[in-house]
């Protein structure tokens, strides 16, 4: 009967909130709930009461005893076994005083009607019980669904992350809503992907000393005061297995002799937590991520210092072509001059494709923070154009721009490369002499950014994929050199400014209109002016 | 090279990019000290104080902004870092230990002079009390506190005023948001960018001809604002 109480009161695997005074707290805690279940069961058997006495007054009903099963039964449902037998016990006396002769006095004349009260409490009795289980079993079925789902996202997250951080994110998440507590997940050893971070996590001095504990392996799972009055438990979350890591629990404020009663709550819930990682395979996921992740940093340092290496000869040869051109045995010489002049712009070209394969290694390692601040739209555009001005110096360039666009709140740096690679394609792809019309207006809720050509232009194809990984229009591919990289880089700056970058084009060779679309919000969302006296 | 020609120190540790700045350098009139590492780049500083530093951030021994800050402890002298690019923060930290300007790798010769005359040319006005800055065809006498293009008077409000005021005692440098913020609406208002942009904005209505498109007062996007400084104004005979 108690661990039934127990079951009832305490419906989620863990249920902490102790009172004080340690393991009789709890118990105290279930019979002051209890007394309250039962007092609600007193009142709905009162209500019972004056609609059958209402019932007898007005219609003369005399066989209605059955009406006192009704309180029963939504005590047995709603507030557990013991208020259910209470309304029972109260529904047998009151229907005895109304509906047994003699009428309205406790006392019964016949014995077949003692028999037939106490049938009634026999039907009470099991009703409430079954109300009662079958109430469980629902929350149960409804509780195991919840947790079987919880459980296939939890795994199909384990299965996607690309690293040991993304791994045990998911498990502080996943024992996180299972403890229903704040938690904090530390990785088995003290590896890169997690450190510890005091100021980020917030966590005492007492915590970080129990959980080095903890990861030296001094101890296996002990609980601290953090100084602010609240208890942590920190331990490993699978005893057998170090893989998991080490992890700390805000069990809050516990009074010191309710803390072991927690502790074996919460043990309870990691072991089976724990067995869960087992079966899902956590530790090779781990692994898998570690060597992904290892694979992708060669990668990067690979890239890095492969650019860095063609980077500096680079700034060199830059150098030294535009001294040359200036020394006057050349600068006097127009075929010499001209040579140096394609020495610069070539080894711009490459520093260009250097930075872009730069770019795009930041893009898919996620590395992409935008520092936003208030910034004129046009002072992109400009910076963008003095960028390239050699480059667009071949074609014939206008500029259409509003006096009075309204700020936009961007990191102006992404988005002018992003522009650069617009104006770079627009360049490249049309005619030498051409005119390329350069724009920035708004446009409803809008700062639009554009760049017009009379060049290739795109055909509806082109187009869809136009901004793709490595993209390249297939009728250009032979004649005209490129990575694809440019437009999908172009694309992931302006998206991470919460724009988005669109092309229009009448079709083949009919030139093409690319445009950084920037939301500026409402006038009323633009800065104040600061003052001025 | 005579007496008369300034010194710059190259502080890099590449030698083909010590050589073409060399190069570039003396056919502009200067004479060069190289330095290979950051303790030598200090000693030549003491031994023999140049007129101009260009210092390269990756240097073998130590940060070049360490030799910045070091450099910096008892010489104003006029200072280049070259920089590499995106990465607006950095340059934005050693302008405020110091830098007067920055060009990034690769840069062309005629970038990194103009810079060096522009920071040159600060540090001979703070010395000799020129009062006058002109920057193309707007003329700033910061004496008389006048400003005028093409001689015709340009009337500007007080904040106006002490902004291109700063502008124009680091012309052909940058300056960045933060020194602007701060000398002209003070330390509480460091990171309210957007007072610039809308004053920066009225500024140019008033000295740029067509103010969509600045040819005097440019934006450094991330870092800050330069006033430009016409090429033929910074050979070093003018």
């Amino acid at each position: 009967m108690t661990a039934l109480l127990r079951r009832t009161i305490l419906p989620h695997p863990v249920a902490l909130d102790a009172g004080a005074g340690g393991r009789s707290v709890v118990r105290m805690e279930a019979v002051r709930r209890e007394l309250r279940g039962s007092a609600i069961a007193l009142v709905l058997v009162a209500a019972t009461t004056l609609v059958a006495y209402v019932l007898i007054q007005s219609f003369d009903v005399r066989r209605g005893s059955v009406i006192y099963l009704l309180p029963v039964l939504l005590a047995g449902w709603h507030l557990g076994l013991v208020p259910a037998l209470v309304a029972a016990v109260a529904g047998v006396l009151w229907s005895g005083y109304f509906f047994f002769s003699p009428y309205y006095t406790y006392y019964l004349a016949r014995p077949n009607e003692i028999l037939n009260l106490l049938l009634f409490m026999v039907v009470a009795v099991v009703t409430s019980h079954l109300a009662n289980s079958m109430k469980k079993h629902t929350e149960v079925a409804r509780k195991s669904e919840k947790d079987m789902g919880d459980l296939y996202a939890f795994s199909r997250r384990l299965a996607s992350s690309s690293s040991g951080a993304d791994i045990y994110l998911a498990i502080e998440e996943h024992l996180a809503s299972l403890v229903q507590r704040k938690v904090v997940l530390f990785g088995a050893v003290s590896d890169s992907d997690r450190a510890i971070k005091p100021e980020q996590e917030g966590l005492s001095q007492r915590v970080h000393s129990a959980i080095a504990d903890v990861r030296a392996g001094r101890t296996l799972a002990t609980t601290v005061d953090d100084g602010a009055g609240d208890i942590w438990l920190v331990r490993r979350v699978s005893q057998k297995n170090a893989d998991f890591g080490v992890i700390a629990i805000d069990l809050g404020s516990v009074p010191p002799l309710a803390v072991e009663e927690v502790r074996h709550r919460v043990d309870d819930v990691l072991s089976d937590a724990a067995a869960t990682l087992e079966r899902l395979d956590v530790a090779r996921a781990l692994n898998d991520a570690k060597m992904r992740s290892e694979t992708e940093l060669l990668r990067e340092a690979l890239i890095g210092s492969v650019s860095h290496e063609l980077r500096t000869p680079l700034a060199s040869i830059l150098g030294a072509a535009t001294v040359l051109s200036k020394s006057p045995v050349i600068a006097k010489d127009e075929r010499l001059n001209a040579l140096a002049g394609v020495v610069r712009d070539e080894a711009e070209r490459l520093n260009n494709d250097i930075q872009n394969l730069l770019d795009a290694t930041r893009i898919s390692r996620e590395q992409i923070r935008p520092r936003q601040e208030w910034i004129e739209p046009q002072d992109i555009v400009n910076s963008a154009l003095e960028r390239r001005r050699r480059r667009l110096s071949s074609h014939s360039v206008s500029l259409d721009m509003d006096s009075n666009l309204p700020l936009i709140y961007v990191d102006a740096v992404l988005v002018e490369q992003a522009f650069v690679q617009i104006v770079d394609n627009a360049a490249k792809y049309s005619p030498t002499g051409s005119p390329i019309v350069i724009a920035a207006k708004r446009n409803g809720r809008d700062v639009v950014l554009s760049v017009q050509d009379q060049g290739v232009g795109l055909t509806a194809e082109e187009n869809a994929q136009l901004g793709e990984r490595f993209f390249r229009g297939a009728r250009h591919a032979a004649t005209t050199s490129g990575s694809g990289l440019g437009l999908w880089i172009a694309k992931a700056f302006v998206s991470a400014n919460g724009g988005k970058i669109q092309a229009v084009s009448p079709g083949a060779d009919h030139g093409a209109a690319v445009s950084i679309l920037l939301p500026f919000a409402t006038p009323e969302s633009q800065p104040e002016v600061g003052p001025d006296d | 090279m005579t007496e008369a020609n300034p010194v710059v120190l190259v502080v890099d540790d590449e030698v083909q990019i010590r050589r073409f700045l060399r190069a570039g350098l003396e056919l502009d009139g200067f004479a060069v000290q190289d330095a290979e590492t950051g303790g030598d780049a200090l000693r030549w500083a003491t031994l023999k104080p140049p007129d101009l530093v260009i210092l390269d951030l990756g240097l073998p021994d130590m940060d070049g902004a360490e030799v910045l800050e070091r450099l910096r402890a008892w010489s104003s002298v006029p200072l280049i870092v070259l920089s590499v690019r995106s990465n607006e923060a950095e340059k934005v930290r050693l302008l405020e230990i110091g830098a007067d300007d920055y060009v990034v790798k690769p840069f062309g010769m005629a970038e990194l002079l103009a810079r060096a005359h522009a920071a040159m040319r600060r540090h001979v006005r703070v010395s000799t009390g020129e009062p006058v800055v002109k920057v193309g065809p707007l003329s700033i006498d910061l004496a008389a506190r006048i400003v005028s293009i093409n001689g015709a008077r340009v009337m500007l409000t007080p904040k106006e005023y002490r902004l291109l005021q700063l502008l124009a005692q680091h012309a052909g440098n940058v300056v960045t948001h933060q020194f602007l913020l701060k000398e002209v609406w003070g330390s509480p208002h460091l990171h309210d960018t957007h007072y610039l942009r809308i004053f920066v904005r009225k500024l140019r209505q008033k000295i740029e001809v067509d103010p969509t498109q600045p040819r005097i007062l440019l934006t450094e996007l991330g870092v800050g604002y330069r006033l430009v400084v016409p090429e033929a104004a910074t050979a070093v005979a003018s």
